[in-house]
């Protein structure tokens, strides 16, 4: 079997004279991992404010949708290795240096927390729900008393998985458009601004929706502002750098990027949000579908183009 | 210095970020305009609504007019700009099974683009239609391949064909809609005297 | 914002000429050539039958003017333009408040099927149409007269010629 080694450096197969081993599944868990992330980190906000009853689709039914990216996510990655069955070895060790070992361990938490805390949702959101089982109802008694706890967890392991979804890219110095400090807090906006679109398509709330869409207006913002950060860097940066930007400004990739990254996938949809919030009409679907396409499009671009660039010789 | 693309002012990577731009910008006049409505569209013909006359003849004189200005100003090379090639036979049947096509349908495609993008099914059939159309020319293609090609006389301007400078066709033009503006705002009023079931 | 509008609500219509002689002068300025609609179904009709029956496709001697090795079909200027239109068209909408429900536009006189049957016919002739006039009123009406190419004069006074010669034996779909 092909194997390909990660390490950081050039000095190993299949790295230069460029990258072609990530393809789909890496790009589509990085877009389910920032999703996820997205989605409970509000949830779990807007528990910590004590707003459940307000916000019904972020807290309770938007949730489901976690576990399911995170699962499907995690299968498309699993899918992609070539050496699947020492995928556990991962959790033999602990490398503070290595975002893959941040990352699995945050996954390894992150995932069985996202199904308790929907499962200690089932009974509200079905009243006929039973687990039938005693220990399944005291451990659920015992979930709901310390929600608030659960809350605080699973916001700050929300955070680090989706600052992982891009640092997972950036920490890879053999590729020049990934490799920037950026690419982590970039990543982390767009999986929140994603999450928060996943909730305003549930949602049935119009003041729910209000506050969700007020929030990814000011994301959108902040995406916009930390992508023209990037590319500024990029340009006072070396001559491989210019290069990687040139990719999207004047180059392969400029037409995917900003037409459906930056205008359809964040100037649109922000406008049709700031319109919405002034009270016009707006299908409901529609702004969560152009944000979520747009931050697919983002993770896609990304992983191929990253891969692209390369060190001058 | 323009046109600026094919002057290489601006690299052509951008053109496709520019058309979305400019399509957006284009989709936005025409269904603010109204042209997302069939009935709309169809009034010029039937002396309702002659909103489709009042865009389009303003529109060609602005920008008639602004290209001769850009060109005297040496903003823009005219000689490299496109110019629709003319076909004579072959386009004026194009132009009279368009002509058929859209007082039986009622839109033009970019205005059926709009009409299907405020939630139209009308629009959305004329718009398969085009597809469907489009589908069966190019199968009958050898048909009539000859015709298709036939009286070539190649990228021609007015000017070209009468000998008659631009500008005189830019006033000619302003002179002619002036007074067709004038005269269907007459027509307008006293066809809608007569008109219950359509709200304007 | 009021949203109950009784009649619906327009631009001026020269105000709206205005801006769209603009649109095509900026147009022309920076890519040299004028706006254009039908080509991009023409596009998709190309892409289409290359993704259904590629062989035929490449022998089509139509649409083979069209494949490039390069690129898909839709890898075209008109395309992204015409994505432009719908979401141009999807603002408008949404300000002027006219996007709802999908619904059909028709005169009180025929039924909903008489409409979508005479819009899809009529598509049909448009499309026929606009690949012998080269190009739809967009592209040959509109752009071709604004640049003082004579065959786009040509089809536009072909176009509203044949509409008004025409208009009476179809009124009954409009009035």
């Amino acid at each position: 079997m092909k194997e390909e080694l990660f390490a950081s450096g050039r000095h190993i197969p299949h790295i230069d004279p460029y990258l072609n081993i990530w393809h789909w599944p890496i790009a589509l868990y990085l877009f389910l991992g920032g999703l996820a992330a997205g989605i409970l980190f509000f949830a779990g906000y807007f528990v910590v404010k004590g707003k459940e009853k307000e916000m019904p689709a972020t807290v309770k039914w938007a949730t489901i949708i976690a576990p399911l990216a995170l699962v499907i996510g995690l299968s498309a990655l699993f899918y992609d290795l070539h050496h699947k069955l020492y995928f556990w070895r991962l959790y033999t060790t602990i490398r503070l240096s290595s975002p893959m070992s941040w990352g699995a361990w945050t996954l390894m938490v992150i995932t069985p927390l996202s199904f308790v805390w929907v499962a200690s949702y089932m009974k509200e959101m079905f009243p006929k729900w039973d687990w039938k089982l005693e220990i399944l109802n005291k451990f659920e008694r015992w979930v709901i008393k310390n929600r608030v706890p659960f809350a605080w967890i699973m916001m700050i392991l929300s955070i680090i998985l989706g600052v992982y979804t891009g640092i997972l890219l950036s920490a890879f110095n053999a590729r020049p458009l990934w490799n920037t400090s950026i690419l982590g807090p970039l990543f982390l906006t767009s999986g929140l601004s994603t999450g928060l679109a996943a909730i305003m398509w549930i949602s049935k709330s119009e003041q729910e929706r209000k506050v969700i869409s007020r929030i990814d207006l000011i994301l959108i913002l902040v995406e916009l502002f930390l992508i023209i950060h990037l590319f500024m860097g990029f340009l006072a940066g070396t001559a491989v750098k210019q290069e990687a930007a040139a990719l999207f400004l004047g180059g392969e990739f400029t037409v995917t990027f900003w037409v459906f990254v930056v205008i359809l996938g964040l100037a649109f949809p922000a406008t049709l949000e700031a319109l919405e919030l002034r009270g016009y009409h707006v299908p409901k679907w529609l702004p969560p579908f152009l944000i979520l396409f747009g931050g697919l499009a983002f993770r896609f671009i990304m992983v191929e183009a990253g891969q692209i660039t390369r060190f001058l010789y | 210095m323009g046109p600026l693309i094919p002057n290489g002012i601006i690299n052509g990577d951008w053109s496709f970020v520019i058309a979305l731009l400019i399509g957006i910008a284009f989709g936005f006049l025409l269904e603010a305009s109204g042209f997302s409505s069939s009935r709309n569209i169809t009034g010029v013909f039937y002396g309702y609504n002659f909103v489709v006359l009042r865009v389009f003849f303003t529109a060609v004189i602005v920008a008639m007019v602004g290209l001769l200005y850009f060109d005297y100003f040496g903003w823009l090379d005219l000689s490299k700009i496109f110019i629709l090639p003319t076909f004579l036979k072959p386009m004026l049947l194009g132009g009279v099974i368009m002509g058929l096509g859209f007082i039986i349908g009622g839109f033009c495609p970019g205005t059926s683009y709009t009409a299907i993008a405020i939630g139209k099914l009308d629009g959305l059939f004329f718009a398969i239609g085009l597809f469907i159309g489009i589908y069966i020319f190019a199968l009958a293609f050898p048909l009539f391949k000859d015709f298709y090609y036939s009286d070539n006389m190649g990228h021609v301007t007015l000017t070209d064909v009468t000998g008659i400078p631009a500008p005189w066709f830019a006033a000619g033009f302003t002179v002619i809609a002036l007074a067709a503006f004038w005269i269907t705002m007459v027509i307008e009023k006293r066809v809608r005297k007569n008109f219950t079931e359509y709200k304007f | 914002m009021d949203t109950n509008h009784n009649r619906p609500h327009y631009i001026n219509p020269y105000l709206g000429g205005v801006l769209l002689g603009l649109l095509v002068l900026l147009t022309v300025y920076i890519t040299g050539r004028g706006l254009g609609a039908s080509g991009a179904v023409k596009s998709t009709v190309v892409t289409t039958a290359k993704i259904i029956t590629p062989a035929k496709a490449e022998h089509n001697a139509y649409m083979k003017k069209f494949i490039s090795p390069d690129h898909s079909p839709m890898y075209n200027w008109l395309i992204f333009e015409s994505l432009g239109i719908f979401f141009g068209g999807l603002l408008s909408g949404i300000l002027f408040g006219r996007v709802k429900k999908f619904r059909i536009e028709k005169s009180p006189k025929i039924t909903n099927k008489t409409r979508l049957l005479a819009a899809l016919a009529g598509g049909i002739l448009f499309g026929i149409g606009s690949q012998f006039g080269r190009g739809c009123t967009s592209g040959a009406a509109l752009s071709g007269s604004a640049t003082f190419a004579f065959g786009g004069v040509l089809v536009m006074l072909a176009i509203f010629g044949t509409g008004y010669i025409l208009a009476w034996f179809f009124r009954k779909l409009w009035i």
